[in-house]
C-alpha cells in the first residue's frame, strides 16, 4: 500500500509541477484525438444522417456493418492500416507510418462508426415534422438536414464525445501506427504502457490520472448532453 | 382564370391501407377552398400532396401552369406554396428565429426582414414576442407562430391543416379577416377545416370528403341553409 501511496503523492507532484514530459504526452493525446474526432464527424455525421433519413436497398446491411465496426479491435484497425501504410504497402510512399498524421488516420477509423451511430440513433429518434417543415418553408432537402441535424445537435454532440472516449482511451493504433516515439508518438496511453514496464510507475500513473480526468470530464458532458 | 394549382388523375397509396385520388382538381389564384370531411378522409394527405411534401404514385400536379416533374422543380415550387400543420413544429430556437428561417433562405435580411417579421407578428396578436423562445409557447401560441412563419413568406397558395382547432375564439375573427386579405391580395387559399360556418364567412369553395370519395362543392354567394350552400362542381375525388 506504502508503495502506491508514494507513487500516486509523486505522481500529483509531477502534475502539479507541470512536469515537460507529462504534459508533452498529454497534448500529443488530446491533438490527434480532436483532429481524429473532427475528420470522423466530417464523415459519420453525413453518413448517419443519410442513414437515419434515408430508406434504400442496403441500408440494414450498411446498419450492421457500422454496428459491428463500433466493436472492432483498437489492434486490428492498427494492423490493417499499418498494412497500408508499412513501406511495402500501397500507401508506403506517403510516409505516414509512425507520425501523428497515421494514428489520427487509425483514430478516425475507429471513431467514424461511432460517431456515424449515434448520429442515426438521433436522427431517427427526431420530430418526424423537422424536415417537412423545413422542407415546406423553402429548403431544400440538403438545407431541410441540415436544420434536423441543428435540431438534434445534442444527439450529434453526444456522438462526438462517445467517439472521442473511444479514441483518447484506445492504446493499439496509437502503438501500433505512431511507434511511441517520445516527443511525437507519445500518447498518455502508450506513455502509461511503456513507463510502467520500464518500472516507471510514478510516471505512468501520472498520466493514468490525468486520463482519468479527461474520460471523467468526457463522460460528464455526456451526461449532461443526455440529459438535455 | 387559369389555374395556380391543379391535379390531374391523381393516385396516392400508402400502404395498402389508405389511398387518396382525384381525377380532376383546380384552385383558383386568389381563391378561398376549404376540405372538408370526417377524421381519416385525406385532408391532410391531400394537403400533403399539394404542398409537394408527399409524392404521387401517379397523375400530374401543375403550378402556375407548368408540371411539377423533378425534384428541382420541386424545390422551387415549394418556395411559393407554404403548409401549415395541424400540429406545427417550431424550430428550438426564439420566435424571430422560426420566422427569418424561410426568409434567410430567400435571401430577405436585415431590416426588411426584420420589418416583415415584426409586422407578420402583429398580424396574429404577437407582437413583442420575438425574443421568446419557442418551446415556451402555449398551443394556440404556437399555431399563431407558425401562421405568422407562414405567411411572412408571402407564398402564393397557402396550405392550413385545420388552422382554428386550439385558436382563441377572440382572435377566430382576426385569422378570418387576415385570409381574406391574403386572397384579396391574390393568395390562393387551401385548408382544411370543420367548421361548417367557416365557408360562409370567408365565401369559400368547399371540397368535401367523404368514405374515401371527395367531392367538390361551391360557395353559392349568400343563400341559406347548407343545402342550398353549395352546389356540385367540376372536381371529384376518389
Amino acid at each position: 500500500m506504502g508503495f502506491l501511496f508514494e507513487s500516486l503523492s509523486h505522481a500529483l507532484a509531477m502534475i502539479i509541477s507541470l512536469d515537460g514530459e507529462v504534459y508533452r504526452t498529454v497534448w500529443t493525446s488530446l491533438y490527434t484525438s480532436m483532429t481524429a474526432i473532427v475528420m470522423a464527424a466530417v464523415i459519420g455525421v453525413p453518413t448517419g444522417a443519410i442513414l437515419g433519413l434515408g430508406r434504400f436497398p442496403g441500408r440494414g446491411t450498411v446498419l450492421t456493418l457500422l454496428n459491428t465496426l463500433m466493436a472492432l479491435p483498437t489492434v486490428v484497425v492498427g494492423l490493417v492500416l499499418y498494412g497500408f501504410l508499412s513501406r511495402q504497402g500501397p500507401l508506403g510512399s506517403w510516409g505516414l507510418l509512425f507520425t501523428p498524421m497515421a494514428m489520427i488516420i487509425g483514430q478516425m477509423v475507429l471513431a467514424t462508426p461511432i460517431v456515424a451511430n449515434y448520429t442515426v440513433a438521433a436522427v431517427a429518434g427526431s420530430d418526424p415534422r423537422i424536415l417537412p417543415t423545413a422542407l415546406t418553408l423553402g429548403a431544400s432537402r440538403l438545407q431541410g438536414t441540415w436544420q434536423l441535424l441543428l435540431e438534434v445537435r445534442f444527439g450529434v454532440m453526444a456522438a462526438l464525445v462517445a467517439g472521442f472516449g473511444r479514441v483518447i482511451a484506445e492504446v493499439g493504433v496509437a502503438m501500433m501506427l505512431g511507434g511511441n516515439i517520445r516527443g511525437s508518438t507519445r500518447t498518455m496511453t502508450t506513455a502509461i504502457a511503456l513507463e510502467t514496464s520500464k518500472g516507471e510507475f510514478a510516471f505512468g500513473l501520472a498520466l493514468g490520472v490525468v486520463l482519468m480526468t479527461v474520460a471523467l470530464i468526457v463522460n460528464l458532458f455526456l451526461h449532461m448532453l443526455q440529459r438535455r | 382564370m387559369d389555374s395556380i394549382l391543379s391535379l390531374t388523375d391523381m393516385r396516392y397509396s400508402r400502404g395498402g391501407d389508405f389511398s387518396l385520388q382525384v381525377d380532376r382538381a383546380d384552385f383558383a389564384p386568389a381563391g378561398i377552398y376549404l376540405l372538408s370531411g370526417s377524421n381519416g378522409a385525406g385532408k391532410s394527405t391531400l394537403l400533403h400532396v399539394l404542398a409537394l411534401l408527399l409524392e404521387p404514385n401517379q397523375g400530374e400536379i401543375r403550378f402556375a401552369g407548368q408540371v411539377v416533374a423533378t425534384p428541382k422543380d420541386r424545390h422551387k415550387i415549394r418556395q411559393q406554396i407554404t403548409l401549415v400543420e395541424q400540429a406545427p413544429f417550431l424550430f428550438d430556437t426564439t420566435v424571430y428565429q422560426n420566422l427569418a428561417f424561410g426568409l434567410r433562405l430567400r435571401d430577405v435580411r436585415g431590416n426588411l426582414q426584420h420589418e416583415r417579421i415584426c409586422r407578420a407578428l402583429k398580424t396574429v396578436g404577437l407582437e413583442g414576442f420575438e425574443k421568446r423562445h419557442a418551446r415556451g409557447l402555449s398551443g394556440g401560441e404556437t399555431r399563431r407562430v407558425a401562421l405568422a412563419r407562414a405567411m411572412v413568406l408571402r407564398p402564393r397558395v397557402l396550405l392550413l391543416d385545420e388552422p382554428t382547432a386550439g385558436l382563441d375564439t377572440d382572435f377566430l375573427p382576426i385569422f378570418e379577416q387576415c385570409l381574406t386579405s391574403l386572397a384579396a391580395r391574390g393568395v390562393t387559399i387551401i385548408m382544411a377545416s370543420h367548421d361548417s360556418e367557416q365557408p360562409r364567412r370567408l365565401n369559400g369553395t368547399v371540397f368535401h370528403l367523404k368514405n374515401g370519395r371527395l367531392d367538390s362543392l361551391q360557395a353559392n354567394n349568400e343563400s341559406s341553409g347548407h343545402s342550398d350552400y353549395f352546389q356540385q362542381r367540376h372536381c371529384r375525388i376518389v
